[in-house]
């Protein structure tokens, strides 16, 4: 295993969704994702006014690839890692901020939002994700069996012919 | 390791193609993207240079369907072979479920493939683990050259001991590309079940 795995389910990953739709209700942002170093997906939520996101896999995985790139800038100036990003365009910014050691809280949003509440709105909620990733950490890992090896490859058969 | 997300009750996880520069990595993408029927795959996203060498990674998610109510998908990357972006393509290299070889058939590549196979070694074990560790599919590209070399004197140079599996290939015409995805997902999905 060379990076750490977060399975975020049943009741934990609910109350991460519900973390990200406050602030989301509270700041005004379009968009919250929370993304794994690997460039999944997790959990995300948008904000009902928002018009439909661009596709999620790409900006998760583009965000993960720069959060690595940027990782290794900094350690190369005796960093251990930039622990947050801040992305500013001419109509709306994104903002990536570490969560632990593992993910990453993304937040999507336009010119009207002011950045300055969006950071103090985003570290308490960065805290609270941050504890409930932690109590993650002892849960037992997840068991497959045979049937799914089985299942997934007669799955491979129809996609991949 | 594979990413499993219980809530939503997805299994995601990430296959990389490696090899030289100008083996056929991106060109593999290419292919599966324009044959993979829309509602199952995602966008593919290219950060490429103006001549279209690979920059710093090509991606493509696919999805493979539900298996025992666990919507299970593949993230497919590629890496830039040029010797000198080994810091982006290392970074690539995170989190790697299953990796695909892809060497170059050209006689004066023989070489490449050798550094490369070689840099791949490195690099996993910069991260921390074992060649033996990760599933690794071989795929012998270009086939069709004039002068390709044997693929037995490819393999004798990147897989002496030949302990992997090795497919032929032509990525540009589309033959032996979905042999080799195939592969390496059923070795990866196979290690899932194991809990590895």
């Amino acid at each position: 295993m060379i990076e750490p795995t977060l399975a975020l389910y049943g009741d934990a990953f609910e109350r991460v969704d519900q973390h990200i739709q406050e602030l989301l209700e509270t700041t005004g942002v379009r968009y919250g994702l929370l993304v794994d170093r690997k460039g999944f997906v997790l959990s995300h939520k948008e904000a009902l006014w928002a018009p439909r996101p661009p596709a999620l896999d790409s900006v998760a995985t583009l965000v993960a690839s720069n959060a690595a790139a940027t990782a290794a800038l900094a350690n190369m100036l005796g960093e251990r890692t930039f622990s947050e990003q801040i992305h500013q365009g001419e109509n709306g910014t994104l903002y990536v901020e570490s969560v632990g050691t593992d993910s990453l809280l993304t937040l999507i949003f336009d010119a009207s939002v002011p950045l300055g509440k969006v950071k103090v709105y985003a570290k308490k909620t960065i805290t609270q994700i941050a504890a409930i990733l932690d109590e993650l950490k002892d849960l037992p890992p997840v068991q497959l069996n045979d049937d799914f090896s089985q299942g997934a490859a007669s799955l491979l058969d129809d996609l991949l012919g | 390791m594979s990413t499993i997300n219980f809530a939503a009750r997805e299994i995601n996880c990430k296959i990389v193609y490696y090899g030289p520069g100008m083996s056929g990595k991106t060109t593999n993408l290419k292919h599966v993207f324009s044959k993979v029927p829309g509602h199952l795959r995602g966008e593919m996203v290219s950060l490429a240079t103006e001549d279209e060498r690979t920059l710093f990674f090509d991606f493509l998610p696919l999805d493979l369907g539900s298996v025992q109510g666990f919507k299970t998908r593949f993230h497919l990357y590629t890496v830039p072979g040029q010797v000198f972006y080994n810091a982006s393509r290392k970074l690539i290299l995170r989190g790697v479920d299953g990796i695909v070889f892809v060497a170059d058939s050209a006689p004066n590549r023989l070489r490449a493939n050798a550094e490369s196979m070689r840099n791949l070694r490195e690099n996993l074990q910069e991260h921390g683990i074992d060649v033996r560790d990760v599933p690794i599919v071989l795929q012998i590209n270009k086939r069709d050259l004039p002068d390709a070399l044997p693929t037995s004197m490819i393999r004798a140079v990147i897989d002496p001991k030949q302990e992997l599996q090795m497919f032929e290939a032509m990525s540009d015409k589309g033959v032996g590309v979905f042999e080799t995805l195939k592969t390496v997902s059923r070795l990866v999905l196979e290690r899932l079940s194991q809990n590895k």
